[in-house]
């Protein structure tokens, strides 16, 4: 594997763990609106 | 008119089916050794008993089946099917022998929800069971969320026409790479360095916790591959409530996403296309879909008052959503909670994120969202043509991986298979009605079992029914095997039967 590939890699986790965290940003702020609501 | 099969069929089935089970007999070599690592004896000595056996088997077949042909569709299908069967029954060996099985068939419903990445489970005892017992039960989740057939094909198939008819009978249809043994290599890379990276974060998180190193790197595997892979094992009995963790929760919750994946995007991310995340109507419609269904689950819950600030909210509520969307199974609340705490509304929502699944592709299972995807624009189509005047033609595209025109074909397929499911779910709600089980209680564990999702109200113990028992183990297999194999199977016997030379 060459660096390009690495780099590419890499960067593909980090995005794929950045959709993950955007689901659960969103998935708490519903959380702080339902408990904001009471 | 259909034909009975002939000789040469059988035997070219058994051969390919003994290639498969001597692969699965090599992977029985990681908790051997992770025995004598232990100073674990009589673990060691089942498994050796389970590898002797598997070997015997896949070896006879293999020669009293030898053949030098390749497999046709027909013959991929059922060796798949069969690979699945005979995987559970040689799994299960091991377990039975370490006594915290109540019986063989128990044993074999673990091994099944095992290979199938469900997750239910009759084991006794589990916070006493050896770790070579432990690895062995996340191994064969491990192996299953990539396919039984994926580590044959990896090492040990030889042609290329056959191989491929076994991987799309395996529920996996798309091309990653040309060359599908590339295909299932890829699937391994993809895999094996999430497990690497995946086990140093949770091994820490561990540690920070107050594990032992040891401990909290052992558990950090076991669970990383049980939620990469969506299966649900976990080394003790209350699931990831054991660990009371916040950062062990945030980190399954991202594994899980990230095995809901379809490898095939993985693959196009990993190489610079990193724009297909949000492009893709697969992670499009996870995303959507995932809001959408919390929003149901939070609203069953404020009118309970069950957790009432936004972190509890998030740790309990949201936890078990994404768990049942992935498929994964994972529980940050005791089974008999769903039961007696959540009301209707919430537990309907999480039946429909666990009807629905991941990507096809990945390893989750239900109906998936490429062709909740697909169901969704050919009924927007089939609206915009009525409305339109009727010499308007109405396009429709999506967006996976490129762009991709919609045909009646896709439609009526994506709509055979999400029919098929939901025909399975109610089965299994029928059959646990039968034995007395509420409607929605029945419905609930017979949708975690047929799209391997392994969230448990509470039926699945060692005490249901024996014929429940199968009931799930059937939907279990099939539904990771998305029907296909298992109807072709079921057509090979009727066509043994009753067809004609």
């Amino acid at each position: 594997m060459n660096k390009k590939t690495l780099y590419n890699i890499a960067l593909g986790i980090s995005t794929e763990v950045l959709y993950a965290c955007a689901i659960m940003a969103t998935a708490f702020f519903i959380c702080l609106l339902f408990s904001l609501k009471k | 008119m259909i034909l009975k099969p002939r000789l040469e069929d059988i035997k070219n089935i058994g051969y390919y089916l003994g290639k498969v089970i001597i692969a699965l007999g090599f992977t029985m070599f990681i908790p051997i050794l992770m025995g004598i690592c232990a100073g674990e004896i009589n673990p060691v000595l089942d498994f050796v008993i389970g590898l002797q056996v598997t070997f015997i088997s896949g070896i006879l077949l293999t020669r009293v089946c030898f053949t030098g042909k390749e497999l046709n569709w027909m013959q991929g299908m059922i060796v798949v099917s069969l690979s699945w069967v005979a995987a559970m029954a040689l799994g299960a060996i091991p377990l039975h022998l370490s006594g915290h099985w109540n019986s063989y068939l128990d044993a074999c419903f673990d091994a099944m929800s095992g290979f199938a990445t469900t997750g239910l489970a009759l084991v006794q005892d589990l916070d006493h069971l050896s770790y070579a017992h432990n690895l062995w039960r996340h191994l064969i989740m491990f192996i299953g969320g990539q396919g039984i057939v994926i580590v044959a094909l990896s090492f040990f198939v030889r042609g290329f026409s056959g191989a491929f008819k076994m991987y799309v009978g395996e529920a996996r249809d798309e091309r990653i790479q040309p060359n599908v043994v590339h295909t299932a290599r890829f699937i391994w890379l993809v895999s094996i360095l999430y497990l690497v990276l995946g086990t140093i974060a949770l091994g820490a998180a561990g540690m920070l916790g107050g594990m032992r190193p040891f401990n909290a790197f052992f558990h950090g595997a076991c669970i990383f591959m049980a939620a990469f892979d969506t299966g649900g094992f976990t080394p003790h009995s209350q699931s990831v409530l054991y660990y009371h963790s916040l950062p062990f929760e945030i980190l399954t919750i991202i594994f899980m996403i990230l095995g809901a994946i379809n490898f095939r995007l993985h693959y196009h991310i990993w190489n610079g296309n990193r724009r297909e995340v949000v492009k893709n109507i697969e992670t499009v419609f996870f995303f959507v879909v995932a809001t959408a269904i919390f929003f149901i689950v939070c609203a069953g819950l404020a009118q309970t008052n069950l957790y009432v600030n936004a972190p509890t909210l998030f740790r309990k509520g949201f936890y078990q959503l994404i768990s049942a969307q992935t498929g994964t199974g994972y529980q940050t609340i005791y089974a008999a909670q769903f039961s007696n705490e959540w009301n209707h509304l919430s537990l309907v929502a999480l039946i429909l994120a666990m009807s629905l699944g991941g990507a096809v592709c990945s390893t989750t299972g239900a109906i998936k969202m490429l062709r909740l995807g697909i169901v969704y624009k050919a009924l927007t189509q089939d609206i915009k043509r009525i409305i339109l005047p009727e010499k308007a033609i109405v396009v429709k595209r999506y967006h996976h991986i490129k762009e991709v025109f919609l045909e009646d074909d896709v439609a009526r397929s994506a709509l055979a298979i999400t029919i098929s499911y939901i025909i399975v779910y109610l089965a299994g709600a029928f059959v646990g009605m039968f034995f007395g089980y509420p409607f929605l209680h029945s419905l609930f564990e017979s949708t975690s079992a047929a799209a391997n999702v392994g969230l448990s109200c509470g039926i699945t113990k060692t005490t249901m029914p024996w014929l429940l028992k199968i009931t799930y183990m059937i939907q279990m297999w099939a539904g990771r095997l998305e029907f296909m194999s298992v109807f072709t199977l079921i057509g090979f016997f009727v066509a043994a039967i009753k067809g004609k030379r």
